[in-house]
């Protein structure tokens, strides 16, 4: 019995770890597939990218919706010294700014039906500024949806979608706050 | 070095018992597995409304990732899925379905039929789901068949998807429906009208 107590702890301790491991890094890992998916289907890195309207044919993401317009832009703020300036152009139906990270965490989204919206996005670690998002991770997607349900209407939205803007641009430098 | 030997065959075994079991209670292996999770039910309509928030659980976080990256926090949008007909029959290409519902506790509504692979099937019918915007206010109905079906009204075509589900998007969500959904959805129907053998 003492024989195999010892390896059937190894069993456990082990299966125990890997499982933890396979689900805190599985996100990561399909988050950062996709982007170098995307990024060979020319997603841009910090420009938005006019769309196909999506269809069996043209789908790019798992679960993508037919009746709306997706705009993504991939964005790499590793130098701490850039941000990334957004606008969304006006859209008079349902519109909105979506923000996520490497991990997969939809960290902020901005809806603006009827509205442009202008917003920049800042490095991890910056501090907190009126009209900013900070990006807990360097790495991730900005996506635009606009309600688009027919050919006619995602016409339209192409067309608006030209002056949207994603950008990466150059900052002053994010020093830490001081301590007390 | 036979004692090591016996060490290191654990080390491999446990390892792969844990990454399989991770993978599988993700949702992640094999490839296929049913879609309906998540803690919310509302007549065999299932969400997780944790979905694309940093409160959802591991695996619910996995799944999504696989299933649905980019999905919305719930304040934007929830996400319900549904696998079955209303008889708990999985859905299927080989039958015919009428879905039918009324008016939804959000700003706009879809619902878009997707295979096992969590895609689009590869038809060429452009009739792969049903919005607000197509059917108005008040009750609605459609056809979920492979075969346009005559007579029109709304088609959801299920040509080439094998077994599918349906999702249901919610946009701007009214705050009652995240708070008690089974009191403020009344969820889409799916009544198996026929099958081929």
């Amino acid at each position: 019995m003492k024989r195999w107590l010892g390896p059937m702890l190894v069993l456990l301790v082990c299966a125990a770890g890997a499982h933890a491991l396979t689900l805190h890094f599985a996100p990561s890992l399909i988050m950062s597939r996709a982007m170098t998916a995307l990024a060979e289907r020319g997603v841009g890195l910090h420009r938005f990218t006019p769309p196909a309207r999506v269809t069996p044919q043209s789908q790019q993401v798992v679960r993508s919706s037919p009746d709306l317009y997706y705009a993504l832009c991939r964005y790499d703020l590793g130098n701490s010294a850039t941000r990334v300036a957004l606008t969304m152009a006006a859209w008079p139906d349902y519109q909105s700014l979506s923000f996520f990270d490497a991990r997969t965490d939809n960290f902020a989204t901005l809806r603006g039906s009827g509205k442009a919206v202008s917003v920049t996005l800042l490095p991890p670690g910056s501090p907190p500024r009126q009209g900013a998002i900070i990006t807990p991770t360097s790495k991730g997607v900005i996506l635009i949806r606009r309600l688009a349900p027919s050919a006619e209407d995602f016409a339209k939205a192409a067309q608006v979608g030209a002056g949207d803007q994603c950008r990466l641009v150059a900052g002053e430098r994010v020093n830490s706050p001081p301590q007390p | 070095m036979r004692g090591a030997l016996r060490y290191l065959g654990r080390v491999v075994a446990g390892s792969l018992l844990g990454l399989g079991s991770a993978l599988w209670l993700a949702g992640l292996w094999p490839e296929g597995r049913s879609l309906a999770f998540g803690n919310v039910d509302v007549g065999g309509w299932r969400s997780d409304f944790a979905i694309g928030s940093k409160a959802a659980d591991p695996y619910t976080r996995a799944r999504v990732a696989r299933h649905g990256l980019l999905a919305l926090a719930k304040s934007e949008a929830v996400y319900f899925t549904r696998v079955t007909d209303d008889m708990g029959a999985p859905l299927r290409e080989a039958c015919t379905y009428r879905l039918s519902g009324g008016a939804m506790p959000a700003g706009w509504w879809s619902i878009t039929l997707y295979d096992a692979r969590s895609m689009l099937p590869a038809n060429t019918d452009n009739a792969l789901s049903l919005d607000a915007s197509r059917v108005g206010t008040g009750a609605w109905e459609a056809i979920i068949s492979p075969e346009r079906p005559a007579g029109g009204g709304h088609w959801i075509s299920s040509r080439k998807a094998g077994a599918f589900d349906l999702t249901l998007r919610l946009y701007m969500p009214e705050t009652a429906l995240l708070a008690e959904p089974n009191a403020r959805l009344k969820p889409p129907q799916i009544e198996r009208l026929e099958c081929e053998q």
